[in-house]
């Protein structure tokens, strides 16, 4: 058991590694630009002393590094200093917009998760059948689409020319719950779609190649029936590689989260980031990269602490 | 409207008839299925869900039969080996090479398609289709039908540069990371998990906000974005030949490294290696169509997919689909290299299992 | 077969064809066998790899592997059809009455699950028993396989015990239900002499007490004298002959069974160490070798190697041999200690040793397949070494090369061009061979050489070996674990066991008494063409100081 412990802490260990690399490399990639971020968020035609003015807001005349540390211990408590642009704190900025998305990739991974791993297993049954490769095209396709370009589709089929379900997901504090669902169908089911498509591929992946083994054959010839070879015979070695189809997934919802909020002028921190980036207003840019990040890592960390556990070598040492 | 759907039911009853007298079993049951359908279909829809069908099955029936041609084609002027692995390739990738030689062709020789130039403003804005533009005029009254053409070249082109650059990094990174091993080899492994631990299209985001849009810089930031997938894939590939005997021999005889990476290791990989070529640039060109369509991909006036379709999107709240059609490209073209990188990873995996 | 009635006759199959996919068509890989099997009679499948032994088992069970398809003949089963059967039928008889012992116990075994609770799946399936009952017999089953602690055993997964041991718990599976047949594929092909016999013992016995009929299928025909009551010969997918094993033991009828037969006959004279002094070619003295980790796998491991003399090095898996093999070529320096190379000290590492050190030891690999580039052209492979330390270029190399391919026996011609995959694997252990000639070495590492191969082409790549070095004076160092080989070969021989040298000496000291105790262990595990072996052997030694608790 100790082993088992030591991994998941080792693994654990270099997540926050990672993370504590990666806010560097978001922190310092700032010091890129040509001049400061004042210069460049005010551009050319500013006065020096409205550049003055901006440097002292947001602190620019101390050295980098200490800059750093303090972004850093304000980012752990939520406090992501002051938007360049408003003057306002970041975290009012993003803060709401981040459950926003977190609603919506919920929302999306709700229906998707069961249903994908589901048809991944039903396509592994069923592999090389007419089902499989029509299954096939159109997982490919799904995965070849652009998200706005589904987005547009849904809209046009689904809004447009059958008013079904409103094309702009605005949204308000005093919404019922299915008020929301119904507001946010659209673009959560374009994420679906997406999201459905890889993992199913993965999981029909993952259940294939674990088919091939020797105690498979073996399952087989002694008689166990279909369903159960794949149930409680491939299943339990299965759950390393879905849950690692799951979780890439998941953070895939994360990102892919942006071009729809875009499409459908979904008020999530993704259409934050893109509306900073074209305002070239640094500290949110800053903020929500990191707050993706973040979340990114921290997925893929539960996949693999999740891989470790399930692990019937490293669960049960010699 | 009464003699089509007479015609049509009328077709597909013999159809399926015929196919049952001759037993072709498989046919059959599809052109027969395909007839449920379409009653049910019929009595919900009306003809006009008839029509739907009908101009799907026919898309499809017409897709099936160029990609049949083509591959036959291909199978005609491909050398003897070549060919006889095109003879396995089924439809779906012979339909997928079609389309990428039809983009080919359209991007090289874009000044000679096009009708009009790219930047060129001819009409009125959201000007409809007439005799002089295929697809009518876009927000500035430039045609789209052009503008579209004008894409396959400056889109994929940039695309395609940007897939090269992330390969020749990841790929030189991977072969040197497995010849050489130990710290090297563990130091480019983290530096590729810290890249790929940040989402690419955020890390993007990130360094265009700062960098500013111009061509090299996205050609730049999409490569490094990129390279660790190719890194991964090739460091596990080589990884695989590394540990094989004749590597060993060849070390042991005193080879250097740049002769194990060209003569031992290289042969054995090209195979996996051009199919994630392939899955590659279908990463890249989706993060690129994405950025443009964001408003941080190629700058106008010059014509590209991604930001055709955000400056059209507001037709389509009129029901028009126009802005669909940038979105299509680039899904058809995406689409296109999957099917064959999927048949080329089938018969790379149908392999190991003899 | 004057044993069993034909009143008894539990399978029968006539006129078996089954087909194999590949390159898009199908291929005939068994072309009409027959085979009768009665009650209690063991019947031993024996062939080279590639005469379709292992599909005709699955094919017994009314199985087709993915890839294959029985495309013709008849399977009767207690008078029950198979190839007619529908898929239920034929899965019902799975695991109930006809069971299944795999190859490789340690990969057939699912990782997920304990070793009982997978035991158990077919008799409480079957509602043959309870839940506790299926364990309780589980236990007993264990106890008369003498698997250490059998009240326990069960309980732990299959990573948590041996090989020979989870050989033996899958021979207790198979006997779960006590079918009337049990296919019992290659079950100790891989595991070494000394455990190879207790599980042996252990398979023979039950199969005995149960009096239930099997399928034998192994490429050792010491190991099927052992087990068999009738052995049936095949090559290529088809039959050679059949008779009972003390008939073909004395008089096989066909040539190609003679041949088989006739392997193990190749000896050449040993030779003695030179007595005017010279030095030995190779001398490795006392070192001491750790992986990256510190497990110790080498410990003041000496011995020399003569100008012109094979030195075999024997010993079980993990006892240090192909580490030691490492250390000389400096692939992996040793922590204590030094080789030396006529005399004069070889440099730890190999990327530190000059072009001409590293051209004087070569090296010839196991596995062909993985030794030879695929996707490089024979005379590249042969010539390469040539070109890197002599400077050939040109006509030159080509004279080289073809001279190379002469001496391996290959004709130049016809060869020149090909790639390694289009070989067989006699071939392509013969181009190894001509790859380690071409630097011109004195010495060659021969690790497991013939161990991959068929015996017929074993036998021809040992006589090759041979007369290489004699013609060009070579100096071989022989890794290998089968001591029929080191008989054939050997001059002197080393023997190894975790990671020491426990005894070496000439050949024929070795192989008379009195031995060293592990020696003897070693010497008398392995399989003779006796029938009567195996139950000699263990009244010998007492059945429960065989193989893992031998008293050593």
């Amino acid at each position: 058991m100790n082993d088992l412990l030591l991994l998941v802490l080792k693994r654990l260990g270099f997540g926050l590694l990672t993370l504590l690399v990666v806010s560097i490399l978001i922190f310092f990639a700032v010091e890129l630009l040509p001049g400061d971020v004042a210069e460049a968020v005010l551009g050319q035609g500013a006065t020096p002393e409205t550049v003055q003015a901006m440097r002292d807001q947001l602190g620019l005349d101390r050295p980098a590094v200490v800059r750093y540390l303090e972004w850093l211990g304000g980012a752990v408590t939520g406090d992501f200093g002051v938007s360049a642009v408003s003057g306002e704190p970041v975290i009012n900025a993003i803060g709401d917009r981040f459950v926003n998305t977190l609603f919506l990739a919920a929302y999306a991974a709700v229906i998707a998760v069961p249903f994908a791993i589901l048809l991944g297993i039903v396509v592994a049954l069923l592999r090389n059948s007419v089902f499989d490769r029509v299954a096939n095209v159109l997982t490919l396709t799904s995965i070849s689409s652009p998200e706005f370009f589904l987005g547009y589709i849904l809209i046009l089929y689904l809004s447009v020319k059958l008013p079904l379900f409103p094309a702009i997901a605005s949204l308000s504090s005093d919404m019922s719950l299915g008020e929301l669902l119904h507001r946010t169908f659209l673009p959560a089911l374009t994420l679906v779609l997406v999201v459905t498509a890889h993992m199913m591929r993965m999981t029909r992946a993952a259940i294939i190649n674990l088919l091939a083994s020797p105690y498979i054959e073996m399952a087989r010839l002694k008689g166990v029936p279909p369903w159960k070879v794949i149930v409680r015979h491939a299943l339990p070695n299965a759950w390393a590689p879905i849950i690692n189809v799951v979780a890439l997934n998941l953070a895939y919802l994360i990102t892919g989260v942006v071009l729809v909020e875009v499409v459908f002028v979904y008020p999530g921190i993704g259409q934050a980031l893109v509306d900073a980036v074209s305002k070239r207003d640094f500290p949110v840019v800053q903020a929500s990269s990191l707050i993706f990040a973040a979340t990114f890592i921290l997925l893929n960390l539960a996949a693999d602490v999740g891989a470790i556990i399930t692990n019937p070598r490293l669960r049960h040492p010699k | 409207m009464a003699t089509f759907v007479f015609g049509y039911y009328a077709a597909l009853i013999i159809a399926s008839v015929i196919l049952a007298y001759v037993d072709y079993k498989k046919w059959f049951l599809m052109v027969f299925s395909l007839l449920l359908v379409s009653f049910v279909a019929g009595i919900v829809g009306g003809a006009g869900a008839l029509e739907v069908i009908t101009i799907f099955v026919a898309v499809l029936a017409t897709a099936a039969a160029v990609s049949y041609a083509f591959k036959f084609f291909l199978v005609l002027i491909a050398k003897p080996n070549l060919a006889k692995e095109l003879k396995t390739a089924p439809l779906t990738a012979a339909f997928g090479m079609f389309v990428i030689f039809t983009y080919a062709v359209a991007g090289i020789f874009a000044p000679l398609i096009a009708p009009h130039g790219q930047a060129e403003v001819i009409s009125g804005a959201f000007a409809p289709p007439d005799a002089n533009m295929l697809l009518g005029a876009d927000q500035l009254g430039r045609d789209i039908f052009s503008r579209i053409i004008y894409g396959a070249r400056n889109t994929v082109g940039l695309a395609l540069i940007a897939t090269l650059g992330a390969f020749f990094l990841g790929a030189l990174a991977g072969l040197l990371a497995a010849v050489k091993g130990g710290w090297f080899d563990q130091f480019m492994g983290r530096v590729a998990d810290v890249i790929m631990s940040i989402p690419s299209l955020i890390f993007a985001l990130l360094m265009l906000s700062i960098l500013g849009t111009s061509t090299w810089v996205i050609v730049v930031v999409v490569a490094v974005i990129y390279s660790p997938r190719v890194f991964r894939l090739t460091r596990a590939v080589a990884g695989n030949i590394v540990v094989m005997d004749y590597i060993e021999a060849a070390k042991l005889r005193g080879e250097g490294d740049w002769y194990l990476i060209r003569r031992e290791i290289l042969p054995n990989s090209t195979a996996p290696l051009i199919a994630e070529f392939g899955l590659e640039f279908c990463f890249v060109f989706l993060l690129i169509a994405g950025l443009s369509f964001l408003g941080l991909g190629l700058q106008p006036p010059t014509a590209d997919w991604g930001s055709m379709v955000r400056e059209n999107a507001t037709l389509i709240s009129f029901g028009d689909i126009t802005p669909l059609i940038p979105a299509a490209a680039i899904a058809l073209l995406t689409v296109s290299v999957n099917f064959v990188v999927d048949w080329m990873l089938f018969r790379s995996s149908g392999l190991k299992e003899q | 077969m004057g044993k069993f009635s034909d009143k008894d006759i539990l399978l029968e199959i006539k006129d078996l064809q089954i087909q194999g996919y590949s390159d898009e068509t199908w291929i005939d890989i068994i072309k009409g066998v027959d085979l009768t099997l009665h009650r209690g009679e063991v019947l031993g499948l024996i062939g080279e790899s590639g005469a379709g032994k292992s599909t005709i088992g699955a094919a017994a069970m009314g199985y087709a592997r993915d890839g294959t398809r029985i495309s013709g003949g008849s399977i009767e089963f207690d008078s029950m059809e198979l190839t007619t059967a529908t898929e239920a039928e034929r899965r019902a008889l799975r695991g109930s009455r006809i069971a299944y012992v795999a190859q490789s116990a340690a990969a057939s075994f699912n990782p997920a699950h304990k070793i009982i609770d997978q035991h158990t799946e077919a008799p409480v399936q079957y509602r043959i028993q309870k839940r506790m009952e299926a364990q309780e017999d589980a236990i007993e089953l264990y106890e008369r396989l003498r698997l250490p602690n059998p009240e326990e055993i069960g309980f732990r997964y299959p990573h948590q015990v041996s090989g020979g041991q989870l050989q033996r718990a899958m021979t207790a599976m198979a006997m779960s239900c006590r079918p009337d047949l049990i296919i019992f594929d290659e079950p100790t092909t891989a595991l070494d002499v000394t455990t190879q016999i207790e599980v042996l013992a252990a398979i023979r016995d039950i199969v005995d007490q149960f009096n239930t009929a099997a399928i034998y299928i192994t490429h050792d025909l010491a190991v099927v004298a052992q087990m068999a009551d009738t052995i049936k010969v095949l090559l290529k997918g088809e039959e050679v002959e059949q008779a009972s094993t003390e008939q073909m033991l004395k008089s096989p009828k066909e040539d190609y069974t003679k041949s088989l037969w006739a392997v193990r006959s190749f000896q050449r004279p040993q030779k003695k160490r030179p007595t005017d002094g010279t030095p030995p070619i190779i001398s490795v003295k006392n070192i001491d070798a750790a992986y990256t980790g510190g497990v110790k796998v080498l410990d003041d491991v000496s011995f020399d190697v003569y100008p012109g003399m094979t030195v075999a090095v024997v010993g079980e898996s993990g006892s240090g041999k192909s580490t030691t093999a490492r250390c000389i070529t400096g692939l992996l320096p040793p922590s204590a200690g030094e080789i030396q190379f006529k005399g004069e000290t070889l440099p730890p590492r190999y990327t530190d040793r000059s072009k001409d050190q590293l051209r004087q030891a070569q090296m010839i690999y196991q596995m062909a397949d993985t030794a030879l580039n695929p996707k490089v052209q024979i005379h590249e492979i042969i010539g390469r070494p040539a070109q890197f330390y002599s400077g050939l270029k040109g006509g030159d190399l080509k004279q080289r090369v073809d001279e190379l391919l002469d001496l391996i026996e290959l004709e130049p011609s016809k060869y020149y061009n090909r790639y390694p995959p289009e070989l067989s694997g006699g071939q392509k252990q013969r181009i190894g061979i001509a790859r380690a000639l071409a630097a011109e070495p004195e010495f060659i590492i021969c690790d497991e050489v013939t161990s991959a191969l068929d015996q017929l082409v074993a036998e021809g790549i040992l006589k090759l070996l041979d007369r290489l070095q004699k013609e060009l004076g070579l100096a071989y160092m022989f890794i290998t674990h089968d001591l029929a080989t080191v008989r054939a070969i050997a001059d002197e021989v080393v023997v190894m066991q975790h990671g020491k040298v426990v005894d070496q000496g000439p050949k024929d000291e070795m192989f008379t008494p009195p031995h060293h105790p592990y020696t003897d262990l070693l010497l008398s595990s392995v399989p003779e063409m006796d029938p009567n072996w195996l139950t000699t052997l263990l009244e010998e030694r007492g059945v429960d100081n065989v193989g893992e608790a031998a008293d050593v």
